[in-house]
C-alpha cells in the first residue's frame, strides 16, 4: 500500500462520530517530524489540518538529533519489530518520491572496543538477526577497509547493511511543503478544550481554535497538556557538530555505533553521565559526534566538560577526527517515557486526541512511520503495525491500580 | 628571508613573526581553493572572524591563515583535505 | 589558593586600556590575545624584520606606546596569553579559551570579565563579494601594518566609511596607490553633517593628511559610486561599477570593500554586569566608536568592575564625555555618508560558509523561527557562525536574525584534538 492513500472513510461517519460533510478538522500540536507526518498524511487525505507549534518546524528534537534511520541501536521486542517497519516506510517514501534525495541507505557499524563490548554486540547482533534483520560479521582487517584510520582498540564489529539515514528536519520541511497543512507557529497551546467528554479544539494563549480532533506530537511540551509528568522524562543529550571532511558526501562509509550507545538501550547502564557514542558522518561531509544521557535535563546547554569527554571517546574510535574542528556544540531534548517505550494511540479517556510521543532517541528512525499511522488513527483506520505495545492504556491502567 | 612552509607541496617563504596569510599574499597566492559546491577560500576580514581563510595543515587541525603566524616546514592546503591521508 | 583574576578577552586599545586599569589598581589580571602579539587590529605590529611601518597618525602611536608602557609597569599582575581563542561561556560558568600555542582548550572561573574583541566590518552583498581577490578593506590594512608592503596588482577600494581613504592614502604611501576609492555615499549632498563633521578636529586633521596624500597619488575618490558585480579575470577581476546611471567595468588584482563596522556580538556572551561574575563589553565590540574611545571605554569598563568588586576608590573616573563625543562624531559622520540600501540580485551570495543565495533566504517563511533559518535555510550554521551572513540577513529581512539564547560555545570553531584535552582548574 502506497502511504499516501488512505480508505475512504474520511466523508462518512468518521470514529469520531461526526456525519461531516466538511472535511475533518485536525489540530496538530507539534511540528516536529512526528506532527509533519501526521499533518501530511491527514491532509493528503483530504482532512483540513492546522499544525500548531511553540516555536516552529522541527523546533525541538527533530532539529537537534543524529540522522539515524537505524533498526541496529533498538531494544529487542516490538521496538526493533516497529523499527524495521519505520525504516521500510522510509525506503517507501523515497521510491515513490516524497523523500526523494533526502533518505540514504547506510550501514550501520556497531563496534566493541573491549571483550566484553564484544560480547554485548555479539549478543545484539543475536536478537537482530532473530527479528529477520541482515547482519553481517565484519572482521578488523575489513572493517578497516571500509573506514581507513579506525582506532586500535576496535577489536570486533557488526554491519548492519539496510539501515539508513535522513535528517530529521529536511524529513520535515519536505513532509510540511509537500502537504497543505497551515502551520501556526510561535502558536503554545495552553489546553487541549474538551465538551462533553470529546476534544472540540485547542487554546492558543486567549484564543479557541476549534477543532474535531486532536493529534498532540509535541515532545516534552506533550507532558503538561496530557498531564503526562510523572510518565514523560525529558533526556538531554549534547553533541558536537565538526567542519567537512569531504567535498561532498559522508566522509566515512557508514554510521559508528559504539557498544556503550548500546549498552544505554538495552538499559545496561543507568548512569546519568553516560556517554553513548555515536559518530554519524553527514551527507555534509561533516561529522555529527553524539551524546550524552542526560534524565531530568530539558535545557539545552552544553558544558565542556561533557562534550571533551564525548570527543575523547570518538577519537579513541576514529582518531582521524584529530583534524577536525567542532563547530557547534548543541543539545537535543529527548522525550522518554517511564517504560522506554513511546505513546502512540487513542487517549485513554478524552475522545478525539490522539498521542504520539515519548520516542526518546529513536523519533528520526519511527517518526514518519508513526505520524502516518496516527494520521490512520484520527481517520478511524487500523494502524499498519501492531501498535498495541504502545497504547497509552498502559498508563491509564498503571494509574488505576496505583 | 629564509624560512618557509609549503601550500600545496610548493614553498612559499615568509619573515618571522608573520602570519600565513601575509606570505601567501606576498606570493601572489589569494585562491586558497576549495572544490566543492562552496566558494573558493581567500583571506578576507583579517581577524579570524569570517573563517574564509582556513586552510588543512596536515597532521593537524585546520587554522586560520590570517591569525595563525608562519612556522617553519609547515604542510598547507586548501580545504577540505583529510588529515590522515596528510599524515 | 590563587586568587581568581579579572579576565580581559581582546588586547587592543580596549582590553590594554581594561586590562591596566584593573592591574593598576592591584587586581589580577588574566589577559587574552588571539594573536602572537598585543595590539588589535589597530595596533597590528609589523612583523620582526619587516621595518617598514605603515604610515599613520602619530597619535596612534602615542596612544599605545602609553598602554603598552602601562601594562608592563603592571606585568607581575597580568597573565598575558596569546595566540588563545576565546571560546564562550559553558553551562557550568567555565570560560573556555582555545590555546592555539599549546594546542589544548582551558577552563577558567574569573572573578568578572571584561570582553573587549572589537568590531566587524559590515559587507553590503553584491555578486562575487566572495570570490578570492576581494577582502575586507580591514582585513588589508592589518596585513598592510603586519609587512609594511601593499599587495601587488591594482587595487580598488569600494563601499563607504572613512577607512577607505585612510587606507588608501596607506596604500599610496606604501608604494602602491589604489586606482579609486568609491564612496557609496554623497557627503557633499549633506552639508549641515559636513560642517558639524569638521569642528572634530583630531579626526579631520587626520581626514586631511589622508586627502593630502590621495591628492599627491593622483587616486580618484567617487562619492555616489558603487560596486554591482565582481567576476573572475584571469589571475584578478573584472568589477562592474555603477556611477549615477552609468556603469563601467574596470580590471584590478585586488578589490577592497568596507562599509562601517560593528561590534563583534555574534556568540559573545550578554553582558551582565550585575552577575554573580559580572560581565562586561568594552570598546568598539560594545560600540563602534574607534580607537580613541576603545581606550575611554576599556576604563570604564575596568572601573565598573572594580566598583562592583568594592574597589571604586582604586582609579580615576570614567571619561564619558570623551566617549559622547565620539558617539556624536560617528552618528554625524554616519549621516554625512548614509546611502540607500541596494537590494541586491536573487544570485548574490548571502551565506559564503554554506554557498547560500539571496534567493535562498527569500524562500524561507517571512515569520521563520531561528531554527528554521539555521537548519533548513543553512544560514548562520557555517564556520563563521553567522558574523558575515547575520547582519545581511538582518538587513535584508528587517529584522534581527534569530540568535540562539544563551549563546552557544564554541564561539569559534576549535580543534577536537584541542578541546578533548580539555583542562579544568576547579581549584579558583
Amino acid at each position: 500500500m502506497k502511504p499516501t492513500r488512505f480508505g475512504p472513510s474520511l466523508y462518512g461517519t468518521n470514529r469520531f462520530g461526526m456525519a461531516s460533510s466538511s472535511p475533518l478538522h485536525v489540530a496538530v500540536i507539534g511540528t516536529g517530524i512526528v506532527g509533519a507526518s501526521a499533518a501530511h498524511f491527514l491532509a493528503a487525505a483530504g482532512a483540513r489540518v492546522t499544525l500548531l507549534d511553540a516555536s516552529g518546524p522541527a523546533a525541538g528534537a527533530t532539529g537537534a538529533s543524529d540522522g539515524a534511520v537505524s533498526v541496529a541501536s533498538k531494544r529487542p521486542g516490538p521496538m526493533m519489530d516497529l523499527a524495521r517497519h519505520a525504516r521500510a516506510f522510509y525506503v517507501r517514501c523515497e521510491q515513490d518520491g516524497l523523500f526523494r534525495g533526502l533518505f540514504h541507505r547506510r550501514s550501520t557499524f556497531l563496534v566493541a572496543r573491549t571483550a566484553i563490548e564484544a560480547d554485548l554486540v555479539a549478543q545484539h547482533g543475536a536478537d537482530l538477526a532473530a527479528a529477520g534483520e541482515r547482519v553481517v560479521e565484519v572482521d578488523r582487517a575489513a572493517l578497516l577497509d571500509r573506514i581507513p584510520g579506525l582506532g586500535a582498540s576496535v577489536c570486533a564489529a557488526l554491519e548492519i547493511p539496510d539501515d539508513g539515514h535522513a535528517l530529521g528536519y529536511e524529513i520535515t520541511e519536505r513532509l510540511l511543503a509537500t502537504s497543505r497543512a497551515s502551520i501556526r507557529r510561535n502558536a503554545p497551546v495552553s489546553e487541549i478544550v474538551m465538551r462533553a467528554g470529546r476534544a472540540c479544539g485547542v487554546a492558543v494563549r486567549n484564543e479557541f481554535l476549534p477543532a474535531d480532533a486532536v493529534l498532540v506530537a509535541a515532545g516534552i511540551g506533550s507532558a503538561p497538556l496530557l498531564g503526562l509528568g510523572e510518565i514523560l522524562i525529558p533526556r538531554k543529550g549534547q553533541m558536537a557538530v565538526t567542519d567537512r571532511a569531504s567535498v561532498a558526501g559522508p566522509a566515512i562509509d557508514g554510521h559508528l555505533m559504539a557498544a556503550s550507545y548500546l549498552a544505554a538501550k538495552r538499559g545496561i547502564v543507568r548512569d546519568n553521565s553516560h556517554i553513548g557514542l555515536v559518530i554519524d558522518p553527514l551527507m555534509t561531509g561533516q561529522f555529527l559526534i553524539g551524546g550524552s544521557r542526560e534524565d531530568h535535563r530539558s535545557d539545552h546547554s552544553t558544558d565542556a566538560a561533557t562534550i571533551a569527554a564525548i570527543l575523547r571517546e570518538a577519537l579513541d574510535l576514529y582518531p582521524p577526527l584529530a583534524a577536525r574542528r567542532v563547530l557547534r556544540s548543541f543539545a537535543g531534548v529527548r522525550t522518554a517515557s517511564r517504560d522506554g517505550l513511546p505513546i502512540v494511540g487513542l487517549h485513554p479517556h478524552y475522545a478525539g486526541v490522539v498521542i504520539a510521543t515519548g520516542f526518546e532517541g529513536d523519533g528520526i528512525c519511527l517518526g514518519p512511520f508513526m505520524g502516518a499511522n496516527a494520521a490512520r488513527l484520527l481517520l478511524g483506520e487500523r494502524p499498519e503495525a501492531d501498535l498495541s505495545a504502545l497504547s497509552p492504556q498502559r498508563f491509564a491502567r498503571v494509574e488505576a491500580h496505583a | 628571508m629564509t624560512s618557509h612552509f609549503f601550500w600545496n607541496g610548493g614553498p612559499v617563504a615568509f619573515r618571522s613573526g608573520e602570519t600565513i596569510a601575509a606570505a601567501l599574499l606576498r606570493a601572489g597566492i589569494t585562491d586558497l581553493g576549495r572544490p566543492s559546491a562552496t566558494p573558493g577560500g581567500r583571506v578576507f576580514c583579517g581577524i579570524g572572524a569570517c573563517q574564509g581563510c582556513v586552510i588543512a595543515v596536515a597532521g593537524a587541525a585546520p587554522v586560520e591563515a590570517c591569525l595563525t603566524p608562519a612556522r617553519e616546514g609547515l604542510r598547507l592546503g586548501p580545504l577540505p583535505a583529510i588529515g590522515a591521508e596528510h599524515a | 589558593m590563587r586568587e581568581a583574576p579579572i579576565l580581559v578577552v581582546g588586547a587592543g586599545p580596549a582590553g590594554a586600556s581594561a586590562a591596566a586599569t584593573i592591574a593598576e589598581a592591584g587586581l589580577p589580571v588574566l589577559l587574552i590575545e588571539q594573536r602572537d602579539q598585543l595590539g588589535g587590529a589597530i595596533h597590528r605590529q609589523p612583523a620582526a624584520g619587516n621595518e617598514e611601518h605603515v604610515w599613520r597618525p602619530a597619535r596612534h602611536r602615542r596612544n599605545w606606546a602609553a598602554l603598552t608602557a602601562r601594562l608592563q609597569a603592571s606585568a607581575e599582575r597580568i597573565e598575558i596569553r596569546t595566540e588563545t581563542i576565546f571560546l564562550g561561556v559553558d553551562s557550568e560558568g567555565r570560560f573556555l579559551f582555545d590555546d592555539r600555542h599549546e594546542a589544548c582548550v582551558f577552563a577558567r572561573r574569573p572573578r568578572a570579565a571584561i570582553i573587549a574583541v572589537g568590531a566587524i566590518e559590515t559587507i553590503r552583498p553584491f555578486p562575487g563579494w566572495e570570490l578570492p581577490g576581494v577582502m575586507t578593506a580591514g582585513g588589508a590594512q592589518v596585513l598592510l601594518k603586519e609587512t609594511g608592503r601593499p599587495p601587488e596588482g591594482p587595487i580598488l577600494l569600494a563601499g563607504g566609511g572613512p577607512l577607505l581613504p585612510a587606507l588608501a592614502a596607506q596604500l599610496a604611501k606604501a608604494g602602491n596607490p589604489p586606482v579609486a576609492v568609491l564612496e557609496r555615499g554623497r557627503p557633499w549632498n549633506a552639508p549641515a553633517a559636513l560642517a558639524r563633521l569638521a569642528l572634530s578636529w583630531a579626526p579631520m586633521s587626520e581626514a586631511a593628511a589622508y586627502a593630502a596624500a590621495l591628492a599627491a597619488s593622483r587616486v580618484p575618490y567617487r562619492c555616489g559610486a558603487v560596486v554591482t558585480q565582481a567576476e573572475p579575470d584571469g589571475d584578478g577581476l573584472k568589477v562592474s561599477i555603477r556611477v549615477g546611471e552609468t556603469q563601467e567595468p574596470l580590471l584590478v588584482r585586488h578589490l577592497l570593500i568596507h562599509d562601517g563596522i560593528a561590534p563583534n556580538r555574534t556568540g559573545i556572551p550578554l553582558p551582565d554586569p550585575d552577575g554573580a561574575v559580572p560581565i562586561l563589553l568594552a570598546g568598539d565590540g560594545r560600540e563602534a566608536l574607534g580607537a580613541d574611545a576603545a581606550i575611554l571605554d576599556g576604563r570604564r569598563a575596568a572601573m565598573q568592575v572594580l566598583a562592583r568588586l568594592g574597589h571604586a576608590e582604586r582609579g580615576a573616573p570614567s571619561d564619558e564625555r570623551g566617549l559622547q563625543r565620539a558617539r556624536d562624531f560617528q552618528a554625524t559622520l554616519a549621516r554625512a555618508l548614509q546611502a540607500e540600501p541596494i537590494v541586491p540580485p536573487p544570485e548574490t551570495l548571502i551565506c559564503r560558509c554554506e554557498g547560500r543565495s539571496h534567493a535562498d533566504l527569500a524562500a524561507l517563511a517571512p515569520d521563520a523561527s531561528a531554527r528554521e533559518i539555521r537548519l533548513m535555510g543553512r544560514f548562520g550554521l557555517g564556520a563563521c557562525q553567522g558574523r558575515f551572513c547575520g547582519p545581511m540577513i538582518a538587513a535584508l529581512r528587517g529584522q534581527p536574525l534569530p540568535t540562539a539564547s544563551p549563546p552557544r560555545w564554541p564561539l569559534r570553531p576549535v580543534s577536537v584534538a584541542a578541546l578533548a584535552r580539555l583542562t579544568i582548574d576547579e581549584t579558583e
